[in-house]
């Protein structure tokens, strides 16, 4: 268990420093910004209807990428593991999305 | 002082341990009665089937379907599951130099969860309404229309028991993530603890989809919703795409660390390191994502046209092709080897010929046209025989003989061991192997009799005859198992192994290292042999040793979740004493198990336990 916390020492020393609230004001900053865009496509009635669902679809991914390398901590190091297992899940279902779709009620 | 924690023994020992190793011999014990259970329904059915309609029949219609049901619901998720968990329990943390699992209390719950969950599955049989839709409880079948409380049973069952296999295959992901020792990077992981890790990754993803697809099924029979119902929109074909979803993974959840197993087992006996190391974690890396993309393979008569069913199709073939890759590799393992034939190499050796047998027919199965030729008939009953009892069964008795001097300390006689070997082996052939015939021949699966004359009777005879060598053979393995209580005592590497569990006492202490080891290689205890030295090199220096406390409760947030189950499945129901109607139609009970849960719950997280330590000097005494 000591050894334990000499490693979380290590990593303290090697500059995994508190980086302060100016990433996360820039972030939370961003995702107010993409939320207003995705109202404001919705609500301007000049737009096409398909033009509107294709746009607020990649907001929204923008949004979540927003989320998870921000507030989830997913750019930060040593989160090898929580990509991965993140992706693999995405994979999963999207796979099952894509064959239960395409291939069985096609 | 902090060694002021409570010691308890006997039964309550067991009932709050959260030591892995302890924890791993509940599973084996409770998953052996399990076994032994769906063991027994196995033989009801072949006895009935002994003989054609009108000799000798032992069970009705009716009864054969409920043994029926319970023999595959009890053999996947209360047999062949936790006896997969008991030995990642007992092997795992060993394996990779840790001290325990990364979280000791949810492996405890884990258990009890699995535990509780087998029990209510078989209470049905005393409360008169079992289970009778088959293992995988197709709906409309399983549905409000067609089936009786039993179809709750099965529901809310095995709802509770998965919960304790996701809670374990999560903690098993965490532990070999973050708890292996100094130097054993990834690529020096034994073959077993890899396939466990890549198991516990499947088991994340498909057990939600079971738990979803039981949560619909028992929202469609408790509160009247009709996910399945077609009459008001729902669609009974959901529920097997839901099923099979998670029904094709959890064949390689079981499969892939019994493929472990032999990958350790077969490079001891044969005194040569594993054949192609890492092309054995491509594979199993490999079998672990196709296992996502083939479950409509189960559904090829359902009428999902030819595209769909030709994709699917050729997707189950490619899986043939890491599979193919592990057994050449175990091959050439043994190939010009120095191979000592124990039980354990016996049982070993004996899984890769008739693990091929059940993947050749897998393949021919596999193939849409000939798919609708085999679907529903013995062959099939045949083909999942060969992969669940040649390969998981075969490979964890393997296992079992294997690793039990560790688990227990103690010996299993060799002589009984191989005669238990040559039954079960025998048997195995005799009552599997004339199915693919059977079905040949025309007999379709889940009868429950069949009219003489049609050229099935000497084939279900001989069939059945083999079912009796198979009993005989795991009586014998029950006989050895209880006398290895007074047998030998193991010495701490019995086999001469590689691996870092056998660098420890047999059975192994209960911090099991006491210094964690240094790892310098794959095989890393071999490495250290090669060398001239005794043991493992130390990483650390000797200090005291964190333990957690044992806990009881686990054992009561599964028996809220016990008593939960039964109100909710009885809360509709009519019973004859206006009190009993009181109690279960107002959810008294179903709230009542909850709050027990609940409480648990609270109780975790508002009393800190910091565990207590083995000092120094302990560990000094002990030696």
């Amino acid at each position: 268990m000591e050894a334990n916390q000499e490693q979380v020492q290590d990593r303290v020393k090697r500059g995994r420093i508190h980086e302060g609230p100016r990433n996360h004001i820039i972030a939370f900053g961003i995702s107010i910004f993409l939320t207003l865009l995705a109202f404001m496509a919705v609500a301007n009635s000049a737009l096409d209807a398909t033009f509107i669902k294709i746009f607020i679809v990649i907001l929204a991914v923008f949004q979540a990428v927003i989320q998870l390398a921000f507030w989830m901590h997913m750019k930060d190091r040593g989160h090898f593991f929580q990509i991965l297992f993140l992706a693999t899940g995405a994979f999963v279902a999207i796979t099952a999305f894509i064959m239960a779709v395409y291939w069985v009620w096609w | 002082m902090a060694h002021s924690v409570k010691k308890y023994r006997g039964l309550m020992d067991w009932i709050t341990t959260v030591d892995h190793k302890k924890i791993g011999i509940l599973y084996f014990a409770a998953g052996g009665l399990f076994f032994v259970i769906g063991g027994i329904e196995a033989l009801l059915i072949r006895l009935q089937l002994m003989f054609p309609k009108g000799t000798f029949d032992i069970l009705d219609g009716q009864t054969y379907n409920e043994v029926m049901t319970m023999h595959g619901t009890t053999m996947i998720f209360l047999a062949a599951m936790p006896l997969v968990f008991g030995l990642m329990n007992a092997v795992v943390p060993l394996q990779i130099g840790a001290r325990d699992v990364a979280f000791p209390f949810l492996n405890s719950l884990g258990f009890w969860t699995f535990f509780f969950g087998g029990v209510l599955l078989n209470i049905s049989w005393f409360t008169g309404t079992v289970p009778d839709i088959g293992w995988t409880a197709y709906a409309p079948l399983s549905g409000q229309e067609f089936s009786g409380t039993g179809s709750d049973y099965y529901a809310i069952g095995l709802q509770i028991a998965g919960i304790g296999t996701l809670v374990g295959g999560i903690n098993f992901l965490v532990t070999i993530i973050n708890m292996r020792a100094p130097g054993m990077s990834f690529m020096r992981m034994p073959l077993f603890t890899w396939t466990s890790f890549i198991t516990s990754g499947i088991i994340l993803f498909a057990f939600p989809a079971l738990a979803v697809g039981l949560i619909y099924i028992s929202f469609d029979r408790l509160f009247d919703a009709n996910f399945f119902v077609t009459a008001t929109g729902g669609n009974a074909i959901l529920w097997e795409h839901i099923f099979w979803i998670f029904g094709h993974p959890e064949v390689y959840i079981l499969v892939l660390p019994a493929f472990g197993a032999i990958s350790e087992i077969l490079p001891t006996f044969a005194r040569k390191r594993l054949f192609g190391y890492s092309s054995m974690v491509f594979a199993t890396a490999l079998i672990g994502f196709l296992s996502f993309m083939v479950w409509a393979h189960h559904m090829f008569t359902v009428g999902m046209g030819d595209i769909a069913n030709a994709l699917f199709g050729v997707a189950t073939m490619l899986i043939a092709i890491p599979t193919g890759i592990k057994v050449f590799n175990w091959l050439f393992t043994i190939w010009g080897g120095k191979i000592q034939f124990t039980t354990a190499m016996l049982y070993a050796t004996s899984f890769i010929p008739t693990f091929v047998m059940g993947g050749v027919t897998g393949v021919m199965l596999a193939i849409p046209p000939a798919d609708f030729q085999f679907h529903d008939s013995y062959f099939v009953v045949a083909h999942f025989h060969y992969v669940i009892v040649g390969g998981i069964v075969l490979s964890l008795l393997a296992a079992a003989y294997y690793w039990w001097p560790k688990m227990f300390g103690r010996m299993l006689n060799e002589t009984l061991g191989k005669w238990s070997f040559w039954l079960f082996f025998i048997g195995f052939h005799l009552t599997f192997f004339i199915q693919h015939f059977l079905g040949l021949w025309g007999m379709p699966r889940r009868v429950f009799t069949y009219l003489p004359n049609q050229g099935w009777d000497t084939a279900n005879f001989v069939s059945s005859i083999g079912a009796f060598f198979m009993a005989a053979g795991v009586i014998v393995i029950l006989i050895n198992a209880i006398i290895s209580i007074k047998g030998p005592k193991a010495p701490a590497d019995p086999w001469d192994g590689r691996t870092l569990e056998w660098s420890i006492a047999s059975p192994s202490p209960e911090y099991n290292f006491k210094q964690l080891p240094l790892v310098r290689g794959l095989d890393a205890f071999w490495l250290e042999k090669m060398d001239g030295k005794k043991e493992m090199t130390p990483a650390e220096p000797l200090g005291p040793i964190h333990m957690p406390s044992p806990s009881i409760l686990p054992f009561f947030m599964s028996l809220g979740l016990f008593i939960a189950g039964f109100g909710f499945m009885y809360r509709g129901y009519e019973f004859e004493s206006a009190f009993m109607n009181n109690l279960f139609g107002y959810n008294i009970i179903a709230i009542f198990g909850l709050a027990i849960t609940l409480v648990c719950m609270f109780l975790r997280s508002v009393y800190d336990d910091h565990g207590y330590h083995i000092e120094v000097e302990e560990l000094q005494k002990e030696g």
